[in-house]
């Protein structure tokens, strides 16, 4: 009986080893492939979003930047305008709203919330100023409108 | 910065290093691994086998043919009939290594299936014992098949038409594989001129004479030349060369059934030419002359090598002269062929592999090889060949009460061209004619009688004895 | 930061693999050792802890210790099946090379002046090598041990560190401290600088192949081998020192009866099968035995081979845990490697970037060294497979190594995001 437990554990293992190889080489190529994509906001556009987080320690894609210029969907769901397979965002988390030349974060009903400066965004809009942080799922966002010096 | 690309570079110098450690091992894995594993140095081997008792061989009643016994260190294999079946088992020896069914089975014997090649030896049981085989062979048919190539030189195989099973097979001179007589002779035995470590039935090659005329004469039925009547005169000049009957005997003006009765080398040398290159080559082609068959044991795959025929060569093929070589093996399988009504069967040694407990692991099936030639063709054939033996140069081989069909064949070779009497002697049968159950050939090497005076009489007596059982 | 232990993640099928491979060490044989289970749980939750520090307290790269855990736990099972009291002098071992980890990560912080203590790098060197060959006991061909009571303790793992420290401070070529007020410049001229490298390298290899440690002196020299063409760069320069290693290697060849053993029977073990060439083919047979999935932990017979727990680990490994699982440690041991050059790559110091490097190379070619070694690609010299084999002072040395790794990777994340204003 051990034996043959033991005949089954040594294939369970090997696999294993190999779905562990496999799961850190998926997080370096996450990593590798996000050097390549600098994201949507170029130099000279503003308003953009920019990660804060080390994107090393984050199991799924995600830019640098994110690129306002327009009303515009953050979610899981690949119909938002900006897709982010964190498990804690909802499919369809928040929505950036443009009006006037001023700038608004609207919660769009979220599992888990949305914080502007640690402030719960609830479902009317929130202004944002340069400098703000918005808080979703895991990740945390600088709201950047003008070049820093 | 350029360090940074130096960086890089190295990065990818060592993920080749990395990928050569992988590559080499795959490559390991893939291709040295079997010769390494079977080194006998290697003590796993040794411990694997020591843990395991051998399974037995017995014949296809159940005799055993070869066993392992427990000792006081290890096991011993014993071979209860010495020779008998030196060349179809073979040997098992630490220190002579193993050979034949001991070698190409040797897995199964150890009780090893093949998935352990794939998943290491991890499921090889402790204390166990390994699979027993039992073998086509019917131990008595071999053991008459000894008692009659006493004396003599050379190869008897029986096999069963429809089956293609090998019934008997044996070949003199041969040896006893038990260890302690395998040890005490060894030196005699790899030095002997007479080669008995050769299992002639499968691995000797001979000339095949006028056992050939069969293949000749299917080729000439197709062609419709069955009917036409040729003028032998007892020797006959092709292309400059002269082709002369056995004892230069002169037979009138006879038809094609009357020719392969009496063996007419006059007839058959000119129905070579007629035939011409492309229909020889097509027929031994499709009889598979030079072309390999897996046995489970090394089996000689013969020859038919010609490139470009002159008229000659053709006329020499016609009476089985020319630069064709076969085993004795491969003409019992013409000859089962032929009484299959044309499909020419795998032959095969070992019927089925149980474990130690009785409970069945494999068991083998009768395969057809080729489709050779129509029922039709065969049923012209099969009374031609009894008309051989019923008025022919095949008399010796009638049994009473049992019709009986078989061609004769007295065959040159390199030794009948400087001294006399050193013919081979060929005779192939099968019977009874209207459902065969066993196909015969025979050979007795440089014997320098005829296939009608010395080979045909061991036919009758194996077919007498299968037939009667 | 939340969802850490799921079965997605690599810590997750990190404890699972635990999970397996202590239950098969615990199933292997009868009667059922029982110590295991302290064993395994204390192991288990020593990488855990490490790794959640990591995570939590934001100390650089996360993968580094992830993959040495993994090695960790596989060469632990593999010894512990081998030889019982070996296993646990192991788990010993490796519970202080965590601990010594966390200290060499805290020390290397701390201070600031790594880069200026060459001379001390040096003499200390110097002196255990002095004390190898006064005190060194010969084990195995080599005289590289150090007996202190009933402990015996290999300086040249040390030394390995020190060398690459060494090696950095004159790349770095800032001024080193040689006592409390005295200190020189390294900005000499060029060639002066690239002689005193030569000859510091020439003189620790030298004193190796007096040990004959023929193992670490190429694993050294391949270290400085690449240093040199990354830092300095001069093509005539490397292939000068190229040319001077193979003079020397072709030299040992005709002179030296040990190496030339060494290349007979890695050209041909078979002749030499019942002596010379007894570990290697011993190794071979092991490794053909594993087939693609192995015999299952317990049921080969490594014990065959000689030095099994130390140089041949590799090939206890291929027997049991076949091809594949050697295949597996191949690559981790790669993806340990390429976080290096990742580390590597990213600091801007160069100091710090010549000690990563040296690092990495220093776990990259001792794996191919001995692995190849005794998978008969390259000649064998008898050196430990980093965290797997047995031996305190190897694991101990390699973590201390990697600590030094991983505090250097968290370095550099600091710059970037706590300390913006002092980023470089």
């Amino acid at each position: 009986m051990p034996v043959i437990v033991s005949t089954i554990l040594k294939y369970v293992f090997v696999v294993i080893i190999y779905l562990f190889i496999f799961g850190v080489i998926r997080l370096i190529y996450l990593d590798i492939n996000s050097i390549n994509r600098k994201g949507t906001g170029g130099k000279g556009h503003y308003p953009y979003i920019k990660l804060i987080n080390i994107r090393e320690n984050l199991g799924f894609k995600v830019d640098e930047t994110y690129h306002i210029d327009k009303d515009i969907e953050i979610g899981r769901l690949n119909k938002n305008g900006i897709v982010i397979n964190d498990p804690y965002i909802s499919s369809r988390h928040a929505r950036f709203i443009v009006r006037d030349g001023k700038y608004y974060i609207e919660d769009q009903g979220s599992t888990n919330g949305t914080l502007v400066n640690g402030m719960a965004a609830g479902r009317q809009e929130t202004c944002l100023n340069d400098g703000d942080k918005i808080h979703m799922g895991q990740l945390d966002f600088l709201f950047v409108d003008r070049p820093h010096v | 910065m350029k360090e940074n690309k130096r960086i890089v570079h190295m990065l990818i110098a060592v993920c080749i290093l990395f990928l050569s450690l992988v590559v080499y091992l795959t490559y390991f894995e893939l291709f040295w691994k079997n010769s390494i594993a079977s080194n006998s140095y290697n003590r796993r081997q040794w411990d694997r086998e020591e843990r395991v008792i051998r399974g037995s061989i017995s014949d296809r009643n159940g005799t055993v043919l070869a066993k392992s016994e427990k000792q006081k260190e290890g096991q011993q294999r014993i071979y209860p009939f010495g020779n008998l079946y030196s060349h179809i088992i073979g040997y098992n020896s630490r220190s002579y290594g193993r050979t034949l069914i001991e070698a190409s089975y040797n897995n199964e014997l150890l009780g090893l299936g093949e998935l352990s090649y794939v998943f290491g030896g991890g499921l090889g049981k402790e204390g166990g014992y390994g699979n027993d085989l039992y073998l086509t062979i019917d131990h008595r048919l071999q053991a008459k098949a000894k008692e009659l190539l006493k004396g003599k030189r050379g190869a008897v195989v029986a096999m069963e038409p429809k089956t293609g099973e090998i019934l008997a097979m044996f070949s003199n001179p041969s040896f006893d594989p038990n260890s302690k007589s395998l040890s005490e002779n060894w030196q005699d035995l790899v030095e002997s001129e007479e080669s008995p470590f050769l299992p002639r039935a499968t691995q000797g090659l001979y000339t095949a004479g006028s056992t050939f005329k069969v293949v000749i004469s299917a080729s000439a039925i197709e062609n419709g030349l069955e009917e036409q009547k040729f003028e032998d005169k007892g020797t006959i000049t092709i292309d400059g060369k002269e082709f002369k009957n056995s004892g230069g005997r002169s037979n009138g003006t006879i038809n094609l059934e009357k020719a392969l009765a009496v063996s007419s080398n006059v007839v058959f040398s000119q129905l070579g030419v007629t035939l011409g290159e492309r229909k020889l080559k097509d027929i031994a082609e499709r009889f598979g002359v030079g072309k390999g068959v897996e046995l489970g044991i090394p089996f000689s795959k013969g020859s038919f090598s010609y490139k470009d025929m002159s008229k000659a060569d053709m006329a020499a093929v016609g009476i089985g002269q020319g630069k064709i070589l076969v085993t004795p093996l491969y003409m019992a399988m013409i000859t089962s062929c032929i009484a299959n009504d044309g499909e020419m069967m795998k032959p095969y040694l070992v019927k089925r592999e149980e474990s130690h407990e009785g409970r069945e692991i494999k068991e083998w099936k009768p395969e057809v090889l080729y489709n050779v030639i129509s029922k039709d063709t065969s049923d012209k054939l099969k009374e031609m060949m009894r008309k051989a033996v019923a008025s022919g140069t095949g008399k010796n081989a009638s049994i009473k009460g049992i019709s009986v069909a078989g061609k004769t064949g007295t065959a040159e070779n390199e030794l009948t061209q400087k001294e006399k009497n050193k013919e081979h002697n060929w005779f192939i049968a099968f019977a009874p004619v209207k459902e065969p159950q066993i196909a015969v050939a025979v050979i007795l090497e440089y014997n320098g009688s005829t296939g009608g005076e010395a080979a045909a009489p061991i036919a009758r007596e194996l077919i007498r004895t299968w037939v009667n059982k | 930061m939340t969802r850490l232990i799921s079965w997605r993640q690599p810590l997750g099928i990190l404890i699972l693999a635990d999970a397996v491979i202590f239950s098969m060490l615990y199933l292997h044989k009868q009667p059922y050792d029982y110590a295991l289970i302290p064993i395994g749980l204390i192991i288990v939750s020593l990488i855990c802890a490490s790794y959640l520090i990591i995570i939590r307290k934001g100390l650089g790269d996360q993968y580094l210790f992830l993959v040495v855990g993994m090695l960790a736990s596989i060469g632990f099972a593999m010894i512990f099946r081998l030889d019982r009291a070996y296993g646990i002098k192991q788990a010993v071992w490796l519970t202080a090379g965590v601990i010594l980890f966390f200290l060499s990560y805290w020390i290397y912080i701390k201070i600031q002046m790594w880069d200026r203590l060459l001379f001390y790098y040096m003499s200390c060197s110097v002196l255990l090598f002095s004390a190898t060959l006064i005190l060194g006991k010969n084990i195995k061909g080599a005289t590289n041990w150090i007996v202190i009571g009933n402990h015996t303790f290999q300086p040249s793992e040390i030394i390995k560190i020190l060398f690459i420290f060494s090696l950095a401070c004159f790349f770095k070529g800032s001024q080193q401290f040689i006592h409390n007020n005295c200190r020189i410049e390294l900005n000499w001229h060029r060639t002066v600088k690239r002689a005193a490298i030569a000859l510091m390298a020439y003189t620790f290899i030298g004193f190796l192949i007096l040990q004959r440690d023929w193992g670490s002196a190429m694993l050294f020299f391949m270290i400085y081998f690449v240093m040199l063409y990354i830092f300095d760069g001069g093509w005539r320069f490397l292939a000068l020192n190229a040319g001077a290693a193979f003079i020397g290697a072709v030299g040992g060849f005709m002179m030296l009866y040990h190496i030339r053993v060494r290349v007979d029977t890695w050209l041909n073990p078979w002749p030499h099968i019942a002596d010379k060439g007894y570990q290697i083919t011993q190794s071979l047979f092991a490794i053909a035995a594993g087939g693609f999935f192995g015999t299952g932990l317990g049921m080969g017979k490594p014990e065959f081979i000689p030095e099994v727990s130390t140089d041949f680990i590799f090939s206890a490994i291929c027997e049991e845990m076949g091809i594949l699982g050697g295949v597996a440690v191949v690559l981790l041991y790669f993806i340990l490697a390429y976080r290096g050059f990742k580390i590597a790559l990213t600091v801007k110091d160069i100091f710090k970037k010549a000690v990563a490097l040296g690092i990495t190379s220093m776990f990259g070619f001792q794996t191919f060294i001995i692995i190849g070694g005794v998978i008969k690609l390259i000649p064998l010299t008898g050196i430990t497979l980093p965290f797997i084999s047995y031996g305190g002072s190897s694991l101990t040395a390699s973590f201390i190594a990697l600590g030094i790794l991983q505090a250097i990777s968290a370095g550099d994340y600091g710059e970037t995001e706590e300390q913006a204003g002092e980023g470089e």
